[in-house]
């Protein structure tokens, strides 16, 4: 790989005695759209927000887009905004902001984060919410939207802030299925676009259809990858066999 | 039975002139003690232990003391300290007090109900602490905070009936006034209880309302 837009090297994770991330290396490519899969627990969420630094990894180097970052040693303030904002993050919850409307949960980020002027980010949160297909929505609060579309404009507002890298926990897991394929649909444009994405998932089908590669994660380390084809119809592993018949079964 | 009503109709324009004054101190304790309870609110959950044990000092004296002792130190304290405030502003600054210290852990409650998930999401985007803190978590906090505060300041409305030790003329002095001119202090007791209950009755409704209103629309 030329140039990796997102690298762990590493990297280590505990919570007290618990090991939860082990010496974890991973390399991302501009435009790829990565799987990470693998039964709970395993460290996947763990490991996504490592990206982010909503988890502090106890060591290793972690490199997002213009930034290289060695973890032995506490992020300043300032580095660690500017890591966050080249990274977006959508959550399994959604976590939009209740108390504003859906202009404002993506318009508001845009002007704290980026300093754009009100008139310029709402333009952005326009265009984005026909991206999202949610043109309509502008002013209504997130409680009153399904969860689907909570989570389409979840993604909207990660978006606004012009990301290097979209990291996605378990998107649809919260969601009914037919609901989730909205927002199933819309990561398939946007990895269509060519952004650069991580996706904590167990939608075998949507890992894959639309994934480069997947990464299966078991005890905090990553214990096979390669091209969906591969890993998922072919997996060398009788651990990894045993996680996608279990996955098949329940669907 | 005549008779009391026509006393009580003598009577009311002083109490409600009362009223006035302890509608006004409750205000004041409001206007100056729930900004401040924000601030310990804010401070008592901060990551420095220099701004944290000071708060939760000020806090459990706040709340531990009782009003009238506040009250009392602060009228005849504060003299003493050199600093002399009228009647009234000492009544003001004491209630306000109160309000401070009682009122920062109802704050607190509200902003700790503020999903955790949502201040991840702002540290996600990038948002600065503070800037999660003012769009984020303290719109919210004080939302959640609302019946609970309504129904404070319901107390501190009763609380200003203690300012009548230090001779602010609100309602309950202007009653014992009255009653000590007529001797008939049980019939003006009862009618500043009914002028008191007017207020708090129908604002203890509004607080249901709103609490009702909150429960439904922030889901
Ligand atoms: N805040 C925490 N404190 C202590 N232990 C934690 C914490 N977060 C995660 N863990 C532990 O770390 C391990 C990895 O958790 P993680 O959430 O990353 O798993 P996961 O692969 O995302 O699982 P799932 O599919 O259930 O989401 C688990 O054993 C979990 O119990
Ligand atoms: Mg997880």
């Amino acid at each position: 790989m030329t140039d990796p837009i997102v690298s762990l090297k590493g990297i280590n994770i505990r919570y007290g005695t618990h090991h939860a991330v082990r010496d974890v290396s991973l390399d991302i490519a501009k435009g790829e759209v990565v799987a990470m899969v693998g039964p709970s627990g395993a460290g996947k969420s763990t490991l996504l927000r490592a990206i982010n630094m909503l988890e502090t990894p106890a060591s290793g180097t972690l490199h997002v887009g213009d930034f290289t970052f060695a973890l032995d040693r506490p992020l300043g303030q300032k580095d660690l905004l500017a890591l966050r904002r080249s990274t977006g993050m959508v959550f399994q919850q959604f976590n939009l902001f209740p108390h504003m409307t859906v202009q404002r949960n993506i318009s508001l980020p845009q002007m704290r984060v980026l300093g754009r002027s009100r008139e310029e980010a709402d333009r952005v949160t326009a265009r984005l919410l026909e991206r999202v297909h949610l043109a309509d929505k502008a002013q209504a609060y997130p409680a009153r939207l399904s969860g689907g579309q909570q989570q389409r404009i979840a993604i909207a507002r990660a978006l606004a802030l012009d990301p290097q890298v979209m990291l996605f926990d378990e998107p649809t897991s919260a969601l009914d299925p037919e609901l989730g394929l909205e927002v199933l649909s819309v990561m398939r444009e946007l990895a269509a676009d060519g952004m650069t994405m991580i996706v904590v998932t167990h939608e075998i089908a949507f890992a894959a259809e639309v994934a480069d590669r997947v990464i299966v994660m078991a005890d905090g380390q990553i214990i096979e990858e390669g091209p969906p084809e591969q890993v998922i119809r072919n997996p060398s592993l009788p651990r990894t066999q045993k996680f996608f018949r279990a996955i098949l079964e329940r669907h | 039975m005549t008779d009391l009503l026509t006393n009580w109709a003598d009577w009311l324009p002083q109490l409600l002139k009362g009223l006035g004054i302890s509608l006004q101190l409750t205000g004041f304790a409001l206007a100056l003690g729930l900004p401040l309870g924000l601030v310990l609110a804010l401070a008592s959950s901060a990551r420095g232990p220099a701004l944290r044990w000071p708060a939760i000092a000020l806090v459990e004296i706040g709340r531990g003391a009782p009003a009238l002792v506040v009250l009392q130190m602060v009228y005849y304290g504060l003299p003493s300290a050199g600093l002399n405030l009228s009647a009234f502003l000492s009544g003001a600054i004491a209630l306000a007090l109160t309000t401070a210290a009682y009122t920062s852990e109802i704050l607190r409650a509200g902003i700790n109900a503020v999903p955790q998930g949502e201040v991840e999401a702002g540290q996600a985007l990038g948002m600065t602490r503070q800037d999660i803190l003012r769009f984020v978590v303290i719109p919210q906090g004080v939302i959640f905070a609302v019946p609970a505060l309504m129904g404070f300041a319901i107390l501190i409305f009763q609380a200003t009936a203690l300012t009548f030790t230090i001779a602010i003329p609100e309602l309950l002095a202007r009653a014992y006034r009255i009653g000590a001119a007529t001797y008939l202090y049980l019939d003006v007791l009862i009618l500043a209880g009914l002028v008191y209950l007017a207020v708090t009755i129908p604002f203890g409704w509004l607080v249901n309302r709103a609490a009702r209103r909150l429960g439904s629309h922030l889901g």
